[in-house]
């Protein structure tokens, strides 16, 4: 995550007013006294902003000079992803579980410290850019063996289960999984001002073949390439917990091998770094329970599905939230990709032939 | 391409050239992925001007309604609903595809390529 990149969002953290943060920061730590010597705006994340900040610390058990991430509220939310404070708890539970995940420091709740709740965490080093981990010269060499770490990281993380005492914000899947994505996308569809009936074709499929679901577990809700970090072809952390939510664990396999997180290599449908065979070699080597190959495609469709609707209301925040973001505009066309990939899998489901 | 008239396809083709061979080449790195946003935008425009996705919407809309009657809509209900007739509801996925071909040649022409489908 080195990466820093100019945005016309709105900013919450002003780098030229870092006292505020710097107080906080070392009332929060226990220590004598920091200073902030560097904040810089990180690429990626259309929902939050993300700030690497260097701390120097005197005094207290961090007592030295610390790289640190910022992460703050967004001006607007999507409706399904947590605020920042149970994003947080989120993290500190996958921490405790062992997920390799930033180190969680401090949160802030006050909105008057830098303009938004926050949370700090220690910055991992590594690369999140999909497109510079799937067109890495070497991917064929550390492919297979990264998707394998990627699986066992994902076991680790549904193997935190409800009840759980820390994360009893998050609401249970009633009656189940699919039915709850599937009402929250009908729900986010009958706001958006452009009808969709491909995705409304899709929706109704998905509930049509809805497997048996599965013990609920903590999933991460976007886990993709491009939400985790890779250094030396080796995972050193992941990203972006906004989305977590308790639900079946396939969600996330099924979201980080759909269609649309291949980043152009089509052919390696594990986010396209490895085969869908490599990601779970390492997930059933972890996991209390296996899941199978054939069971992903369901998950997949579903994953295009929530793409689909995800991009439809990053569109509607521009055509009626006021936010007058290009970046958001061009997002709000991209609904008739995965639409189109979604038509594809269940024409080839049933038809006997493998999906895409 | 040699523009016949100076109408807005003309015009927006000659923006987004020269955006790309002047303009995108001289912007710090910084700006490059914002410069890049308004040639894809402007290019998306200037696919936008032609009628093929309204075309498309009419002919799938023609198949499943009388005439004049239906909306893309009103077929959104009633897929969810589950009310087409069955004998209409047989070709749906095909008639859908079809007119998601149609928007995607104005939004992204390089999906379709990549997904098997020519221009």
């Amino acid at each position: 995550m080195n990466e820093t990149r100019s945005s016309s969002r709105p900013r919450t953290l002003d780098p030229g007013n870092l006292d505020p943060l710097a107080r906080w920061l070392a009332q929060a730590i226990e220590a004598e006294h920091v200073e902030i010597t560097r904040a810089d705006l990180l690429s990626g994340g259309a929902v939050q902003e993300n700030w690497r900040i260097d701390a120097s610390i005197r005094g207290g058990p961090r007592n030295g000079t610390h790289a640190l991430v910022l992460r703050t509220d967004a001006v607007a939310r999507l409706p399904m992803s947590l605020d920042r404070p149970r994003e947080f708890a989120c993290i500190k539970a996958a921490h405790r579980a062992g997920v390799l995940v930033a180190e969680p420091i401090a949160e802030c709740a006050d909105k008057h410290v830098i303009g938004a709740p926050f949370a700090v965490q220690r910055l991992l080093s590594g690369t999140a850019q999909a497109r510079r981990i799937t067109r890495d010269p070497k991917l064929a060499a550390f492919g297979p063996a990264l998707a394998r770490e990627i699986g066992g990281q994902l076991a680790r993380i549904h193997a935190i289960r409800p009840p759980n005492d820390t994360l009893a914000f998050l609401p249970l899947p009633e009656p189940d999984a699919v039915v709850t994505a599937i009402t929250e996308m009908r729900r986010a569809l009958d706001k958006a001002s452009e009808p969709r009936p491909a995705l409304e074709f899709v929706l109704s499929w998905l509930m049509a073949h809805k497997p048996a679901p599965r013990p609920v577990a903590l999933v991460h809700g976007d886990f993709r390439t491009g939400n985790y970090l890779v250094e030396d072809g080796h995972l050193t952390g992941i990203l972006d917990w906004e989305f977590c939510h308790w639900g079946d664990p396939r969600e996330d396999l099924g979201w980080f091998s759909a269609r649309c997180w291949r980043f152009g290599n089509d052919a390696l449908a594990a986010g396209g770094i490895a085969t869908r065979a490599d990601l779970l070699d390492g997930y059933n080597a972890m996991a209390d329970a296996a899941i199978a190959e054939d069971e992903l495609a369901f998950w997949e469709i579903l994953g295009a599905a929530r793409w689909a609707t995800i991009a439809l209301l990053q569109g509607q925040r521009f055509l009626s939230g006021g936010e007058r973001s290009l970046e958001l505009a061009l997002t709000g066309l991209m609904p008739a990709e995965m639409e189109f990939d979604a038509l594809e899998a269940i024409a080839a489901l049933e038809s006997g032939r493998p999906i895409p | 391409m040699t523009a016949r008239r100076l109408d807005a396809d003309a015009l927006l083709d000659l923006a987004t050239e020269m955006l790309r061979a002047e303009v995108l080449p001289a912007l710090s790195a910084e700006q490059r992925y914002a410069g890049a946003m308004i040639a894809n935008a402007l290019e998306i425009a200037r696919r936008g001007l032609s009628e093929e996705v309204e075309a498309a919407e009419w002919a799938l809309l023609d198949g499943l309604y009388e005439e004049g009657e239906g909306s893309t809509a009103q077929l959104a209900r009633d897929i969810r609903a589950g009310t087409l007739p069955e004998g209409k509801a047989r070709g749906l996925a095909d008639s859908l595809r079809t007119l998601l071909i149609a928007e995607l040649r104005v939004r992204n022409p390089r999906f379709l390529a990549s997904r098997g489908v020519g221009g």
